[in-house]
């Protein structure tokens, strides 16, 4: 037995050695057993005992709790802040306001692609919090400005549909938050912030609490019924709800248009980064799409597989994998418009050296509570 | 990690059980547990030929890939058809009901080339 092909989506480049860097709940990890992987330059669980097609189940019925401090957080204040969010970022804050949360885009001025997919926390007024991939927080502080603050704090995703009453039984403040809300709470004393954001297609929770009192914060929540789960189940959950993962379905090359997010772009607004760009795509018609297939066995479809249609590569497959609650394989894959695709038609994905079929399917590929990306 | 003393191994982490002229296959306990959750199993064809080391089938989890390499050549007598509904139980019971496929070897003699337990809690210690 070896290793012919590693790739998750999870940690498509093997990183090892003690240059990683470890969250304030990393000592926790290692005392439920977890099994550790390299991402994004930090030293995260990948899965805990149970394994990952447990945890993901349970963030389907019950509730599940993540360690996602390794995303970044960067404060930006101040009365320019708004101007320099609105200059540099896809989405319009005008659609939101303080107290709310809104998923946007860092967009590469020369072609529209997508830089960063970013959430920001409009804390207060004057007050920011913008939470960009762990890998991409510099680039952030670069068009933004702002102090990167990811050191100062652990984020703990709750999600699942108990998610808010297992919370609320020691956060009720906390677990009341709306959907895309932004709002504080107090746990030991100690001010920390909550958005009803999350990365699972399920009703939850992300809480930002200071490093030096996440541990107590996360043993609280686990003690409430709701279970641990690792970026394992977080990879197949998101990939079900057809959630982009950056360097998958976003990327270098890849626009929001084609990722099938054009309500991630604020039109209304006169400038933007990379707005000329992403207009022009837009006149033209994107060159390709995203689209979700779905195959009928259990082999895992596996990302940078052809796609085909007939005897013609059409596209390829950017993440993929075998879908606990459906039981057969999932992918999400950019295929060229002119292929003329579309819902239920038959595709077929190359994988070594053999060819699965395919069918084009809406996404996401599950709804098992009605929560996806959006506001 | 669980290396039962009564069986073989190969250095590609199979496992080997001889009964009578067959031998018995499967992935150890070591593997399993280094795949995560395993969801699809390739199996080889029965009534295949296949050499010492060839490739006998895959196993994929829900992070990766990987082959299974046959540990002694022959011919593939039988193959354990519950994987293709319950992958789970390579990891579940890697030793019992996770067995992959039974071999009648060309060379029955090639068995003894193989690792005992002893050295194979070597090569995966540490």
């Amino acid at each position: 037995m070896n290793e012919a092909s590693a790739d998750s989506g999870n940690s498509s480049v093997p990183e090892l050695g003690h240059s990683l860097r470890q969250t304030p709940l990393f000592d926790a990890h290692r005392g439920l057993g977890a099994k550790l992987v390299g991402f994004g330059g930090w030293e995260m669980p990948l899965a805990y005992p149970g394994g990952t097609l447990a945890e993901h189940r349970a963030c389907r019925t019950e509730a599940v709790a993540f360690d996602v401090s390794h995303l970044g957080t960067v404060r930006v204040s101040g009365t320019d802040g708004f101007d320099r969010l609105q200059a540099a970022l896809s989405n319009d804050l005008r659609r939101v306001g303080p107290g709310r949360a809104q998923y946007t885009h860092l967009l590469s001025e020369d072609d529209g692609s997508v830089v960063d997919d970013i959430i920001v926390w409009w804390v207060s007024d004057d007050v920011f919090d913008v939470m960009p991939n762990a890998s991409n927080t510099a680039r952030v502080v670069d068009a933004i400005g702002g102090e990167d603050t990811t050191e100062t704090r652990a984020i703990i995703a709750v999600q699942g549909p108990m998610a808010r009453s297992r919370l609320g039984t020691i956060l009720p403040g906390a677990a009341a938050v709306p959907r895309f809300g932004v709002a504080g709470f107090e746990w030991e004393g100690v001010p920390c912030l909550v958005a009803g954001t999350g990365y699972t297609g399920e009703d939850g929770v992300e809480c930002a609490v200071p490093a030096d009192t996440a541990e107590s914060l996360w043993a609280a929540i686990l003690g409430t019924g709701v279970q641990p789960a690792g970026l394992g189940a977080r990879d197949t959950l998101r990939l079900e709800a057809a959630l982009p993962l950056h360097g998958h379905e976003l990327g270098p090359g890849i626009t929001p248009l084609q990722a099938g997010l054009g309500w991630v772009i604020g039109w209304d607004k006169p400038a933007f980064r990379g707005r000329d760009a992403l207009l022009a795509e837009k006149n033209a018609g994107p060159r390709r799409l995203l689209v979700g297939l779905a195959t009928e066995g259990r082999q895992p479809p596996r990302e940078g597989s052809p796609v085909t249609k007939g005897s013609k590569i059409v596209g390829t497959v950017t993440s993929g994998n075998f879908s606990p609650m459906l039981e057969h394989g999932i992918a999400l894959a950019l295929v060229d418009t002119t292929a003329g695709v579309s819902p239920e038609t038959t595709l077929a994905i190359e994988q070594r050296g053999r060819a699965m079929t395919a069918t084009v399917v809406k996404t996401p590929f599950v709804r098992a509570g009605q929560w996806a990306i959006g506001n | 990690m669980n290396v039962p003393d009564n069986l073989r191994y190969s250095t590609d982490h199979e496992w080997i059980r001889s009964d009578g002229d067959r031998v018995r296959v499967g992935i150890t306990d070591y593997a399993q547990d280094a795949l995560g959750d395993v969801v699809f199993v390739e199996l080889p064809a029965e009534g295949a030929t296949v050499a010492a080391g060839g490739t006998l089938g895959e196993v994929e989890s829900t992070k990766s890939v990987s082959e299974i390499y046959a540990p002694v050549g022959g011919e593939v007598v039988a193959v354990n058809r519950a994987l293709s509904d319950a992958p789970e139980q390579v990891n579940q019971d890697p030793y019992g009901e996770g067995w992959i496929c039974e071999i009648l070897p060309s060379d029955p003699s090639a068995v003894d080339g193989l690792l005992d337990a002893e050295a194979y809690r070597q090569l995966t210690a540490g």
